[in-house]
């Protein structure tokens, strides 16, 4: 387990929809390396979603166990969850989940705010990240003056700020055109690459997942299979597109 | 931590829904203030009542006058000092719209049983010296500035017509200032013994009286006993009194206005009740939209006070601008509103009390509001907000 970022066992999540149960995760095991880059795919409703929700600590299986970074987050109150997503866990939304009233550079100062960073040393991380996604020119902008493609450079910028351990993207690309998209997955591999993050991203785009290094798959909420990715393409490859 | 930037951007993303907000809080707390000012000046002059007076007047009504004979015996009453005649005079300055208090007074003891009331233009000895002297108000003098000292105030008797209709003159031997409410700054005061006269000689046809006797009394002097002592003397006749202590006498004014300050009391809780369902909408409706980003911030770590803060905070940003935007409205319009009612309501301001009222229901105005939806937005999970299923 020591080089194991995330690890499930026998995780079982269960919603209720319409008077009816819905087992969402049944009885899965996985663990994920530290510092790899996984691609989750799997058809609507094979739980890729809850299962990016489990690891970031929005939500808490019914049963089971689950590890991230070390940690055994499935018993932990609201409170350390929260404390938890602070310190371990960077988002990237399918729809980018940026906040309208405050600027490129505001968003992703944002979670700067829960370190023990001052004022001058949060700016400065902040800008460091939006120059590392390449938008260090719109810092002053707002989400609404951005385009999609920009919205999601600046969302990835702001889960790199905190240095998190694990980066989960739900669906990163999409909302975006392919070049947009590329330029994203460019990034998702550059912080697995440069940054040794682990990441994990949800996805249905084949040619996303071919970035990962590992691809995991589900169907109705089971593990079909976790295997190596030989072909993945390393950040700014020919046909990694650019930043 | 809370990301306090949020507050002012958020309320600047819906500039004419904020605007309206606080235009609706500002207005209620003007109206707060202002009927709330109506009360206490209503009640002002019970609030400042003096214990060393006490008021005579008939025990059939306020309206009856009391024999001129009376003054010398309840003057023999042990514990009281001195007397006071007051009559009612009813004139018109001009026109009947011009109306303000007169009274025909015994000149030579309105100071002495008064002490509140002080010269501050002219002098008490022309008033004194003066057959047809009068004083007048500051308020009065403000109101009607042709009536300066040394000017000639003409009013058309209506209670006490002259005879051939002309109108009585009097001569203004000073301007008064009372630093008390319940004598206000809107009266004149005239010889009673003119009145008399002018009676007596027949210019005047009216039967000879006194509206009431004001009595003041020895220091330590009991106010119960004189009160006894004074109804006593005269319980066999001709004419029942009813001695009352000066508070009691200007409660039955506020009484006389029957449910006036229950109904402005009335109207500025509702007032209240309507603001703070517009603002509870408000910030439901606040909530509500920023739902998805109580959701971003908490995926980011944002404990789920957060968010709550954030909403508290931007209820009592607007509740505070509100309330000091229509406390300042209400103090600015005070002057206003002192010459317009100066009659009706004497003695109305603004206070600092009533400010501190005023701004201190703005803000648990805002407070309420807020806890609704910022107890909903506490509580509010991340998934929720994304309506993420797998």
């Amino acid at each position: 387990m020591s080089d194991s970022s995330i690890v499930l066992d026998g995780v079982i999540k269960t919603y209720r929809k319409g008077g009816e149960e819905l087992r969402v995760l049944d009885r899965l095991s996985l663990e994920m390396q530290s510092g790899s880059f996984y691609a989750l795919m799997g058809p609507s409703g094979s739980g890729k979603t809850t299962l990016l929700n489990l690891v970031g600590g929005l939500d808490q299986p019914d049963s089971g166990t689950l590890h991230v970074a070390g940690l055994d987050i499935s018993s932990l109150s609201n409170a350390e969850l929260a404390s938890f997503r602070a310190d371990h866990i960077g988002f990237i939304f399918q729809g980018f989940n940026l906040l309208k009233p405050l600027t490129a550079l505001e968003n992703v100062e944002l979670p700067l705010l829960l370190t023990p960073l001052s004022r001058k040393e949060r700016r400065e991380h902040a800008r460091h990240a939006l120059d590392l996604v390449g938008l260090a020119d719109r810092a002053k902008h707002r989400p609404g003056q951005l385009s999609g493609g920009q919205e999601q450079r600046v969302a990835i910028a702001r889960a790199l700020a905190v240095d998190p351990t694990v980066i989960l993207a739900d669906e990163p690309t999409g909302d975006l055109d392919r070049d947009s998209a590329d330029a994203v997955l460019d990034l998702m591999a550059r912080l697995h690459e440069e940054f040794e993050k682990t990441v994990l991203m949800v996805t249905h785009d084949a040619v996303a997942a071919e970035r990962a290094k590992k691809i995991i798959n589900l169907d109705k909420g089971r593990l079909v299979s976790n295997l190596d990715n030989p072909g993945a393409k390393a950040a700014n490859s020919p046909s990694g597109g650019t930043t | 931590m809370i990301p306090w930037k949020l507050v002012p951007r958020y309320l600047r993303a819906h500039p004419l829904r904020s605007f309206l907000t606080l235009g609706s809080l500002t207005v209620a707390v003007f109206l707060l203030c202002f009927l709330y000012s109506v009360v206490t000046a209503l009640n002002a002059g019970v609030a400042s009542s003096s214990s060393s007076r006490v008021i005579v007047q008939s025990a059939v009504s306020l309206y009856v006058n009391l024999p001129l004979s009376y003054q010398p015996k309840i003057e023999a009453v042990e514990g009281v000092v001195e007397t006071c005649k007051w009559q009612w005079f009813g004139g018109i300055y001009q026109d009947r719209s011009n109306f303000f208090a007169q009274f025909a007074v015994d000149h030579e003891t309105l100071l002495t049983t008064y002490p509140e009331i002080e010269m501050i233009e002219g002098s008490d000895e022309e008033f004194q010296r003066l057959r047809t002297g009068c004083i007048i108000g500051k308020n009065l003098a403000q109101r009607f500035p042709e009536l300066g000292v040394g000017k000639t105030l003409p009013l058309l008797g209506a209670i006490f017509p002259r005879a051939g209709g002309e109108a009585w003159e009097f001569q203004i031997a000073g301007i008064y200032e009372s630093n008390s409410a319940n004598v206000d700054n809107n009266t004149m005061f005239f010889h009673f013994d003119y009145l008399e006269e002018s009676m007596d000689t027949g210019t005047v046809i009216a039967d000879p009286g006194v509206g009431l006797f004001v009595v003041r009394l020895e220091e330590g002097t009991k106010t119960e006993d004189v009160q006894r002592s004074i109804d006593n003397e005269f319980s066999a006749g001709p004419q029942r009194v009813q001695t009352t202590t000066e508070a009691e006498f200007q409660r039955q004014f506020v009484t006389m206005l029957g449910s006036v300050p229950t109904l402005m009391g009335s109207i500025g809780g509702a007032v209240l009740f309507a603001i703070l369902l517009a603002v509870i909408n408000t910030m439901m409706m606040a909530a509500r939209e920023r739902t998805q980003d109580f959701g971003i911030l908490k995926a980011l770590g944002f404990q789920d006070r957060a968010a709550a803060c954030l909403l508290v905070a931007e209820a009592l940003l607007l509740s505070v601008a509100g309330g000091i935007l229509g406390v300042g409205i209400a103090k600015v319009t005070a002057p206003i509103f002192q010459q317009v009612m100066g009659t009706t309501v004497p003695g109305y301001d603004v206070t600092s009390h009533t400010a501190t009222v005023a701004l201190i229901i703005a803000i648990g105005v805002g407070a309420i509001a807020s806890l609704v939806p910022a107890w909903q937005a506490a509580r509010l999970r991340p998934i929720q907000a994304f309506r993420a299923e797998g």
